[in-house]
């Protein structure tokens, strides 16, 4: 396991450096001047030049500008916003919590309500409720997310006015925040208004986070559904049915633990797709995580934000999916026995 | 009555005749079928048959509810946006910006990630891993990541989604094409191939192309509909086709001031994005339901 967990290791970071060469590359071609587009600094002076060429290396070949790239960006010198001209890396810490709560309730709604239908609509012997659930699953994988969340803030937000559709927290209220993530923030609060903030950063979060968790509901449903009809198959279950064992007995304890392993796998490929959704998501909602900031620096060609945020995004999600691939590894004896055999 | 056999022999079904049977028999994949050629036909000859043309603006119609709204009329089917333009004849002409795009772009990746993906399931160890990990990389970076890359690098426009989509899919394609290649490799009628002395490429051409076509062609079919739905993201968000293309996205965005007034000019091609995505997710699924009993 802990050769497995070296190589897993390796690829993370052989994955970070073609990353960080991508966006060295695209940096150099950014219609901008070069040192602009590595620092976000306007104006420099003649000092600050200088301190630029010294830090990025620029005086040097190709290879040492990469290697002066790698050691400014891995020690989280990320420059400053053109716009705001505070650091990216401080702007970053302040989004990326909203984001993860955004992503974290979807995913937990996804789950919640996903398995529990995937196991119903493999169990179901009647046509119609199968023939229901895998139209509504495939509509629901092929609706585009903007038009989604646009026809929900239309009908639930405007004409039947019961949930807020923009933002995070109605901003009467004034949380300090102190992880980050408003729903606990809230929680934590001292405020005399604590629990009124509480229940209105719940309504907030309602749409955006039925929005997003769509797809991925949509993705498990499937897959929890097409594992366990694979499963019910298999000799095992046959033996649990013939010793006598309640339905749901067998399919709980022996099928599903079982029929988790191929959904975990599709979470890990959906990954991607969620990010792209997610981020949309938070534009339509106007949600102030690192989708939002990220449109906004492309809408201002604010070129330190987009190549701070699209680092941020994608090492998060090369560093989720090589921890679900771990996890998938951990808990599937039959990958292991692959893992072994082929060293 | 039952019929009489006069042969001994059964007629065998060849296996792409057992499964255009059984693809035939899901009601569902064969309407989407339908569907999906109707939006080919569209995307190919839509501009013919619409009555305006795109960009034509009519003073006297402005917002225009559809035609069966009391105040809507037929001239305007589907109705009109705040510059007075027809909805159905964008449409119409939008059909042939995103479908037809998607369908380019697909075609694109999948020939370039077909070679990179055999290469690399032929070849064995490092020089392998490299080439496939390589791309792995470029797949951990969503395609709206992409695509803000390749709009800060070349700026926004149609022609650049064509390479933010691409990028993005690319390694979708070599990742299945190398998959399905590799699990062919492990099977024992490669190695009796091997063993009756053919070369590299007559076993990949002859021998283990035959068997991984299905995974081709349900790949490009998640392809294509990742294609539109990703066209249509980036023309909403003023990334891709810009303000007064029908792409479709980009209709749902010129919608948005108007969706409390006119709310059909963002439903209508929103509703009409998921009716061309679903039909072909539909295809899709009949597809793949369709070859699984021939795989077991």
């Amino acid at each position: 396991m802990a050769r497995y967990l070296l190589r897993r290791m390796n690829l993370f970071v052989a994955t970070s450096l073609v990353l960080l060469a991508v966006l060295f590359i695209a940096t150099h071609h950014f219609p901008v001047e070069i040192r602009f587009a590595l620092t976000g600094i306007h104006a420099p002076t003649v000092e600050q030049i200088a301190q630029i060429d010294r830090d990025y290396r620029l005086e040097s070949n190709q290879l040492g500008q990469f290697i002066g790239y790698l050691q400014q960006r891995v020690t989280g010198n990320l420059g400053v916003s053109a716009t705001s001209q505070q650091p990216v890396i401080d702007e970053l810490a302040a989004v990326l919590p909203a984001s993860f709560e955004l992503a974290i309730v979807a995913a937990v709604l996804a789950l919640l309500f996903g398995i529990p239908l995937g196991i119903l609509a493999s169990m179901s012997k009647n046509k119609i409720t199968q023939h229901t659930i895998m139209t509504i699953t495939l509509t629901g994988y092929s609706i585009p997310v903007f038009w989604l969340g646009l026809t929900l803030s239309l009908w639930f937000g405007v004409q039947l006015g019961w949930l807020p559709i923009s933002g995070q927290l109605n901003l009467l209220y004034e949380i300090d925040p102190i992880t980050g993530f408003v729903l606990i923030d809230t929680l934590l609060s001292d405020s005399p208004y604590a629990d009124s903030a509480f229940i209105d950063a719940l309504q907030h979060i309602i749409l955006p986070a039925v929005t997003l968790a769509v797809l991925p509901f949509t993705v498990v449903v499937r897959s929890t559904r097409s594992a366990i009809i694979s499963i019910m198959d298999k000799t095992y279950i046959k033996a649990a049915e013939a010793r006598g064992l309640h339905t749901s007995h067998i399919v709980l304890r022996h099928a599903l633990p079982n029929a988790l392993i191929p959904v975990l796998k599709s979470l890990g490929l959906m990954l991607g797709t969620f990010a792209s959704y997610a981020m949309i998501v938070e534009v339509i909602f106007s949600w102030p995580g690192v989708g939002a900031w990220l449109v906004s620096g492309i809408y201002q060609r604010d070129y330190t934000v987009i190549q701070g945020g699209v680092l941020a995004v994608a090492l998060i999600i090369i560093f989720l999916s090589i921890m679900i691939e771990v996890l998938h590894t951990a808990i599937n004896p039959l990958s292991r026995k692959e893992l072994y055999a082929a060293n | 009555m039952p019929q009489i056999k006069i042969y001994q022999e059964d007629e065998i079904p060849s296996p792409m005749r057992r499964f255009w049977h059984a693809f035939l028999d899901n009601p569902f994949a064969f309407a989407g079928l339908w569907t999906v050629i109707c939006f080919l036909l569209l995307a190919l000859f839509g501009p013919l048959i619409a009555p305006y043309a795109p960009e034509q603006q009519d003073p006297h119609a402005l917002l225009l509810a559809p035609s069966w709204d009391a105040s809507g009329t037929v001239e305007h089917f589907l109705g009109t946006d705040d510059l007075g333009r027809d909805i159905f004849s964008r449409l119409l002409h939008g059909a042939h910006l995103t479908f037809g795009l998607a369908l380019g772009i697909v075609l694109a990746s999948l020939v370039l990630g077909f070679i990179i993906g055999s290469i690399s399931g032929m070849m064995k160890g490092l020089k392998s891993s490299i080439l496939s990990h390589l791309l792995d990389a470029l797949l951990s970076i969503p395609s709206l990541l992409m695509a803000i890359l390749v709009v800060a690098v070349m700026g926004p426009g149609l022609e650049n989604v064509f390479w933010a989509v691409g990028i993005a899919l690319t390694p979708q394609f070599v990742r299945a094409i190398h998959q399905a290649i590799h699990e062919e490799l492990q099977k024992e009628y490669v190695t009796a191939a091997r063993l009756d002395g053919a070369n590299q490429f007559q076993i990949f051409w002859y021998v283990i192309m035959p068997n991984i076509w299905d995974t081709l062609i349900i790949q490009t079919t998640l392809g294509i509909s990742a294609a539109i739905l990703d066209i249509a993201a980036l023309g909403f968000l003023n990334l891709g086709a810009q303000a007064p293309s029908p792409e479709w996205g980009a209709m749902v965005s010129q919608g948005m001031d108007n969706l409390l007034t006119a709310p059909w000019t963002v439903t209508i091609p929103g509703i009409a994005i998921l009716c061309c995505v679903l039909s072909i997710n539909l295809v899709g699924d009949g597809l793949r339901s369709a070859l699984s009993p021939l795989n077991n």
